[in-house]
């Protein structure tokens, strides 16, 4: 599954960590590993910052975390007009990383910085493009 | 070997469906030409523009604009650093005259954003964080340092209402600038029913796109007085990058970029942050200000919010802040914002500010951001 | 064995092609429930049947045209099994007859059971399978479904409707990784064939290139094929299983 169907609008379709993408449609959330020292990453990165190695490997990531910021989107950049207004949440996984998404199936009142979540691998269901993503709801 | 700014021409800042960019550069260069004496172009070494250039349908600006000012055949590059391009241009300059490769150097900011409608500046804006894994999902500027917004609201007690007061002062003195794009005062009850644009931030939380172009002249100390009676000598400089996703931001209440320049710049003029008699700071949006004022140490961390409160960021206050109007009432033509803070710290060290004058104002600041801080130049001034 | 482990829905699973198809299914490895519309003696036997393979299974009385009755089937198969992998869409009657003839019951009630049953029993595992990101569905219309043939104005538009259902649902399901297929066989010797004159039955043996009518299993094979790992990569395809019938 190439990298050019993450996401509602991709700008990235190339990438060393495409296989990101591949994990996703099946449902499953990747981050990589260092082959070389270890050094964790979320999201993945093909080059180590430690040791400047390009050998990696994925690994399976936590879909859980802690909300560390948020902001609601009233006025969208352009192909976001449509979902206006959308909640945009900023959070720090259990076992390390962090990822930005934005919410569904959670209630405005009930998001509040410091709450859990968890991410939830999805897929656009009712357009006939495959549009992959993760979305984050209250936990 | 000093280095100091002995000529400043600032442009008109709006929506300059009148001109091309490089006519806006010219406007700038023209005042400039007219604010030094004894200068003509030949004597002028080298051209340093400072833009933003995806927002631009000509492609490669220094080129059309040094010919367009007729500084052919002398040498002309870009510097690019976000909303802080034209500081990072100026920190160029500064070290071609420092280096003497380079006597007088035209450094010269200028930005037309009007030629996008909203959302594509909108989209475009926003993809300064990471492209790869953020803009996928819709971000914005604003949402970005909205994201800043609510985590300090959340952390120290920050309101909505200090964040409108902040627009409120911008545009009380925005109203005094002939330059500045609004120039109307408003009213606390006004900023705070104004639309949302992300929450906590509301439309007038932010700054405006505009076009604008402002240029500085800069030389050595041994020229320096050939050419104007009042050099402002540029004592301290200070820049750092920071990482450009909010997903490497541990703390998300304080630019960290913003910290390590406004240190390093400190150091080397050899100042303390309430030594400083007038600083103009990044207001890309109000609590961009409110976490410049704890970031260059004018507010204790976490004070910010009653800095504004207590209005000592005030003419009479402990450290006037943008008394041009800042970002918010001037408009933020990205290439251009750099100079243009730079041209009203160098007015009110020289005296010349009028009504906004700070009395005997000697140590100066600007403090300029790139995107949400991967880049930052603070300079501190000396007359 | 093909689909060790799996569980697959059958409607009109007591005879003829449904039968085959879910012994064959069992015989392979799954776990199969059937739906039927009143041979309760047919259906306990099927059951007891795939018991004996060492499968579970379940037989309901469910009536397809009717979605409440699908969705409680359903409920009760994945209740029972844990989980649903394919969807072998077999229930189909036929009641021919001259369109000047054919009453508005004629029509309805074919239409109603061929098609709307097919919408049923399709919209229930399209909404299972898309969850679990995995699933096969195979619609057993028929090559009067391709091609027109007399006396069968409502069963030909059931049966063509089933393939095109099939192709916009592929469409619609590919993306979670969800197979959808369509077989049309010819004459089969089934039940339902034995009630045709053999006058008709000789027409059909030299309609095919073969010189022969289908057992149940040349479909249930192919069946098998469409729910295994082989045809991955088969989406949205019709197959014909008619020995040359209609070429």
């Amino acid at each position: 599954m190439p990298f050019k169907y993450f996401g509602k609008i991709n700008y990235t379709p190339y990438t060393k960590v495409s296989k990101f993408a591949d994990e996703l449609q099946k449902g499953k959330l990747v981050g990589s590993k260092c082959k070389n020292c270890g050094e964790k990453n979320f999201p993945p990165r093909a080059d180590c910052l430690k040791c400047l190695s390009g050998d990696f490997e994925f690994i399976k990531a936590k879909s859980t975390g802690t909300l560390v910021t948020f902001t609601v989107i009233h006025s969208a950049p352009t192909g976001f007009e449509d979902m206006t207004p959308y909640t945009l949440g900023l959070v720090d996984l259990d076992g390390g990383g962090r990822l930005l998404s934005w919410f569904e199936n959670t209630k405005d009142k009930d998001i509040k910085i410091g709450m859990k979540v968890k991410v939830v691998p999805k897929i656009f269901e009712e357009i006939e493009e495959i549009k992959l993503y993760y979305a984050l709801e209250k936990k | 070997m000093k280095v100091g700014v002995v000529g400043v021409g600032h442009g008109k800042f709006g929506r300059r469906s009148d001109a091309t960019v490089q006519e806006l550069a010219f406007e700038a260069f023209r005042a400039a030409m007219e604010d030094v004496k004894n200068l003509e172009r030949k004597d002028i070494d080298s051209v340093i523009i400072g833009s933003s250039p995806e927002y631009h349908k000509q492609r490669s600006l220094p080129g059309v604009i040094t010919e367009y000012i007729g500084m052919n055949d002398k040498p002309t590059w870009l510097t690019e650093a976000a909303c802080a391009s034209s500081s990072a241009a100026l920190r160029s300059g500064y070290m071609a005259v420092k280096s003497g490769l380079h006597d007088v150097v035209l450094v010269l900011g200028v930005q037309k954003m009007t030629e996008l409608n909203t959302a594509e500046i909108q989209s475009l804006m926003g993809r300064v964080g990471d492209v790869q894994w953020e803009s996928i999902y819709g971000t914005t500027f604003p949402g970005y340092y909205a994201l800043y917004a609510n985590k300090h609201m959340d952390t120290y007690g920050t309101t909505g209402e200090q964040l409108a007061r902040v627009a409120v002062k911008s545009h009380h003195y925005g109203a005094q600038n002939p330059y500045a794009l609004f120039q109307k005062e408003i009213t606390l009850e006004r900023a705070m029913k104004s639309p949302m644009v992300a929450d906590p931030l509301r439309v007038f939380d932010c700054c405006a796109n505009a076009d604008g172009a402002v240029a500085l002249i800069i030389t050595n100390d041994k020229l320096a007085k050939k050419y104007h009676d009042t050099p402002v000598w540029i004592d301290g400089l200070g820049s750092a990058s920071a990482p450009i996703s909010v997903l490497r931001r541990p703390d998300m209440t304080s630019i960290p970029s913003a910290v390590a320049a406004g240190k390093e710049a400190y150091k080397m003029a050899k100042v303390k942050p309430k030594d400083i008699q007038v600083a103009d700071v990044h207001d890309c949006f109000t609590i961009a200000e409110i976490l410049a004022y704890e970031d260059l140490g004018f507010a204790k961390k976490g004070q910010g919010g009653k800095f504004i409160d207590d209005k000592e960021c005030y003419i009479g206050g402990k450290t006037p802040v943008n008394v041009d109007g800042g970002l918010k009432s001037k408009g933020h033509p990205v290439g251009a914002t750099g100079a243009s803070q730079t041209t009203e710290i160098v007015k009110q060290l020289r005296g010349d500010c009028g009504k906004r004058q700070v009395k005997g104002a000697e140590i100066g600041l600007t403090h300029n951001v790139g995107g949400i801080g991967q880049y930052c130049f603070v300079h501190v001034y000396k007359r | 064995m093909e689909l060790k482990g799996k569980s697959a829905i059958v409607t009109g699973g007591t005879r003829g092609i449904g039968r085959a198809v879910a012994l064959m299914l069992a015989k392979e490895g799954c776990n199969v429930a059937i739906n039927y519309r009143k041979s309760d003696k047919e259906a306990k036997e099927l059951v007891r049947e795939i018991k004996a393979m060492k499968r579970d299974a379940l037989a309901v009385k469910a009536d397809v045209s009717n979605f409440e009755d699908a969705r409680k089937m359903w409920d009760k198969a994945l209740k029972k099994f844990g989980r649903i992998d394919i969807l072998v869409n077999n229930a189909g009657i036929n009641w021919d007859g001259v369109i000047w003839k054919m009453s508005e019951e004629q029509f309805d009630t074919v239409i109603s059971t061929n098609l709307k049953g097919c919408f049923n029993y399709n919209k229930l595992a399209a909404n299972h399978f898309k969850n679990q990101r995995y699933g096969k569905i195979v619609n057993i219309s028929s090559i009067n479904g391709i091609r027109g043939k007399f006396a069968q104005t409502n069963y030909s538009a059931s049966k063509g409707g089933e393939i095109a259902l099939t192709k916009a649902l592929a469409k619609e399901l590919g993306k979670f990784n969800i197979n959808v297929n369509c077989l049309c066989p010819g004459m089969v010797m089934t039940e339902m064939a034995a009630n045709i004159p053999q006058e008709f039955l000789d027409k059909a043996v030299d309609e095919t290139v073969l010189g022969r009518i289908a057992h149940p299993d040349d479909v249930a094979n192919v069946v098998v094929f469409l729910c295994s790992d082989k045809s991955r990569h088969i989406t949205g395809e019709v197959i014909k299983v008619d020995g040359g019938q209609y070429i």
